[in-house]
């Protein structure tokens, strides 16, 4: 449009300006602007049929545009069934065969306790679980992990998980309350459902009986730096084991740090340290030999416990692309110092005890829909007591022995939401050698869940 | 010397407040369109790349890090980031990117979106419950998404809101003339019979009028086995295509039997920004993917 104006102006200014006028050239002046005038009256069309041209096709693209309708009012929450919480469960099922009997399963300088021995030989229903989860207001977030399973016979319902979380605090902090799983290991933070084998490494089992969980107060601050810094401290009642016994006020407390970054586009890692205290009351070792028949008594232990764990973490996909290939290494270490007392009938006895351990595991997925790894476990213990006779009876007698265990998987993945697991271990946890096979199916049913680092 | 206070001033000012919007984008192509919009008024930093599938995304530590401290996530939503953003928004500690908030901007919101699924049940495969995600495979779609994004940049950033009304329509202004060369380079696409690998198309395929007549995945997300492939062959038999398109960030194998098979052509396009070294922005996206596109009809 704009570009007549100019146009307009160059033709008045042919027009009127052309002087001096002299009468004799008058006709041939006259001749000579009706031939200009016909000429820029010729491109006046042209340009006004370009510019018609142009105008359409603009009108085209903006008919295209206007066709794009605005969403009816821009729905901004995405929560599944309108306001009810999110909900998926999880199911899975397990059929293992062992060497030796799974009833005699020990590791050796290590008490078990709870859910710490071995699945049922043949086949078992493992743990379903049932995980709701939402925003509950405009502060906060909670979710729930109700677990089912079997033990003697008998369903058992245990609350994994049931927290309420505040819903970005702003700069940084995260506070979190109720029961969660511990920030004290990188895989103790993960649903067992999200591992990478079929059970738990040796120093979960040997440490927490598979998982540790507190009742309490998580506070956790994200630093406002460029590289990813998370600090953080937990108080909880102290009555999960290793901890044990009721605490009036704070039973154990934590403190996390935790880093990580990017290098390259093709690798990513984490690293983790973590430190845990409590003073436990009357920690019972359920490995207690029972003397004569009867029903036996346990060793009870008095006194401090704490645990260090560091753990690292190391992720690789070409590009960065996770779906198609990628490596993922996990490897932690953790240390536990007991001091204190040993109990037993009327027995008692100072005691002094160290337990520790690792592992490291490998898992490389060279296809959508399948992956395998491969993981060591090693274990170690060193106990000292005023009374070695107690510590035979909470079984903690290790005489320098190292628990050692080899694993092999391979995971076929139909889809995210179901997994087909088989798993073969050689586990060397006490001097009684066995060699594992587990074949099992983990599903996950309703909302699809996020999965964490 | 008001010169100098004024610059002190400013110096001062940009210390003690942020100056620049903080964007945290999902995907290259809103990085990239907050880039167009914001100028200099804002960083942008954009959590995938163009080569990587945006449905699996690691919640990863460096993504913790950026998003405590955006200002403002610019996403698809859709779903298509479910796997992971909710879990970066909740560690972020972050009050501004929550569900709601002024800084939480997903695209999706902005359009209307087609292929709503019928049925929703997870054994027809990955399907979006909100419908189609990849709405930045069209033109028409990055501009309504622009509007939207420019009036929250407006309000997020209100001393600078002639500045992005400014930008705005440079860019409005630039992308309308763009379209118009696309839409006429385009002519020769019109109806022309196509088989994608993934649903990832549908609002490039109704923008170029293109006809879809195959996907090699028989359902969304899931790898097609050999019995999938064999059907298309088949369809193919029946009515042919011209040619096969898959995203640079999707394995090749799918298509590569096909290429095998039927001796179809082959194309893969950059899909968002950094899909290849040509598409570097939005215009040259466009650019490369027509470009692309037309070289077998030459």
């Amino acid at each position: 449009m704009n570009s007549k104006t100019p146009l307009a102006a160059m033709i008045s200014l042919a027009l009127f300006s052309t002087a001096p006028v002299y009468a004799d050239d008058l006709s041939d002046l006259k001749a000579e602007v009706m031939q200009m005038r016909a000429d820029y009256e010729q491109r006046i069309v042209e340009l006004e049929q370009r510019l018609q041209h142009t105008e359409t096709k603009t009108q085209q693209v903006q008919q295209q545009v206007a066709q794009v309708k605005a969403a009816p009012s821009p729905v901004v929450a995405q929560s599944n069934n309108r306001f009810n919480p999110a909900i998926s469960a999880v199911l899975n099922g397990q059929f293992s065969d062992y060497q030796n009997n799974a009833d005699d399963y020990e590791i050796s300088g290590f008490s078990l306790g709870g859910e710490a021995g071995l699945a049922r030989e043949g086949f078992s229903l493992g743990e379903s679980e049932i995980v709701l989860s939402a925003n509950i207001d405009q502060l906060l977030y909670g979710q729930a992990t109700i677990a089912l399973h079997d033990h003697e016979g008998e369903t058992e319902v245990e609350v994994e998980e049931a927290f309420i979380e505040t819903l970005g605090l702003s700069n940084g902090m995260t506070v979190r309350a109720g029961r969660f799983f511990s920030p004290i290991g990188y895989l103790n933070e993960k649903h067992i459902h999200a591992w990478n084998f079929a059970d738990a490494p040796l120093i979960y089992r040997g440490l927490f009986g598979n998982q540790l969980s507190t009742d309490g107060l998580k506070l956790s601050y994200v630093l406002p730096t460029e590289q990813y810094i998370e600090v953080g401290s937990t108080v909880g009642n102290g009555d999960q084991h290793p901890g044990s016994g009721e605490h009036n006020g704070i039973g154990d407390w934590l403190v996390f740090a935790k880093t990580g970054g990017d290098i390259g586009t093709n690798h990513n890692w984490q690293l983790g340290l973590s430190h845990w205290q409590a003073s436990p009351d009357d920690r019972e070792y359920s490995g207690g030999h029972s003397h004569g028949g009867g029903e036996a008594e346990s060793v009870a232990f008095n006194g401090d416990t704490d645990i260090t764990n560091l753990s690292f973490v190391y992720k690789w996909a070409p590009q960065g692309n996770f779906r198609q290939q990628n490596f993922t290494l996990v490897s932690e270490y953790f240390y536990l110092n007991d001091d204190g007392k040993l109990s037993h009938e009327d027995e008692l006895a100072s005691y002094e005890g160290k337990q520790y351990g690792g592992f490291v595991e490998g898992i490389y997925q060279f296809s959508p829909q399948w992956k395998t790894g491969v993981r060591y476990d090693w274990l170690g213990s060193k106990h000292r007591a005023s009374d070695d006779e107690l510590l035979e009876d909470a079984d903690l007698d290790a005489s320098g022995y190292h628990p050692q265990r080899y694993s092999l998987v391979l995971d076929w993945l139909p889809s995210e939401f179901s997994r087909v697991r088989a798993q073969i271990n050689h586990d060397k946890s006490s001097s009684e050698d066995d060699t594992q096979f587990l074949l099992q199916y983990t599903i996950s049913i309703g909302a699809h869940g996020a999965h964490s680092f | 010397m008001r010169v100098f206070i004024t610059s002190l001033l400013l110096a001062f000012t940009s210390l003690t407040v942020q100056a620049e919007v903080s964007i945290f984008a999902c995907e290259p192509e809103w990085a990239s369109l907050s880039q167009e919009l914001g100028g200099d008024k804002v960083t942008s930093y954009s959590a995938t790349t163009g080569l990587q599938d945006p449905h699996y995304i690691q919640a990863r530590p460096s993504l913790i890090a950026k998003a405590r401290r955006a200002d403002l996530l610019v996403c698809t939503g859709a779903e298509l980031e479910e796997g992971w953003l909710p879990l970066l928004q909740r560690k972020s500690g972050n009050a501004d990117i929550q569900v709601g908030a002024a800084g939480y901007f997903m695209a999706t919101d902005f359009v209307q979106l087609t292929g709503v699924p019928s049925q929703l049940d997870r054994s027809q495969g990955h399907i979006h419950a909100a419908g189609n995600p990849h709405i930045q495979t069209s033109p028409v779609m990055v501009l309504a998404v622009a509007k939207a994004l420019t009036s929250r940049l407006q309000q997020l950033d209100n001393a600078n809101q002639a500045y992005y009304q400014q930008r705005w329509l440079d860019f409005e202004q630039r992308w309308q003339a763009a379209m118009t060369t696309w839409q006429q380079q385009a002519k020769p696409l019109i109806g022309m019979p196509i088989v994608v690998q993934h649903d990832n198309w549908d609002y490039l395929i109704s923008w170029l009028q293109l006809e879809k007549v195959g996907r090699l995945e028989a359902k969304p997300g899931v790898p097609p086995t050999v019995q999938d492939l064999s059907n298309v062959v088949k369809q193919l038999k029946v009515t042919p295509a011209k040619f096969v398109i898959h995203a640079a960030y999707q394995s090749p194998r799918a298509s590569n039997w096909l290429v095998e098979q039927t001796s179809i052509d082959k194309r893969v396009l950059p899909f968002t920004v950094g899909g290849n070294d040509a598409a570097t922005d939005l215009f040259s996206l466009f650019d490369n993917t027509l470009s692309l596109l037309l070289e077998t009809t030459k």
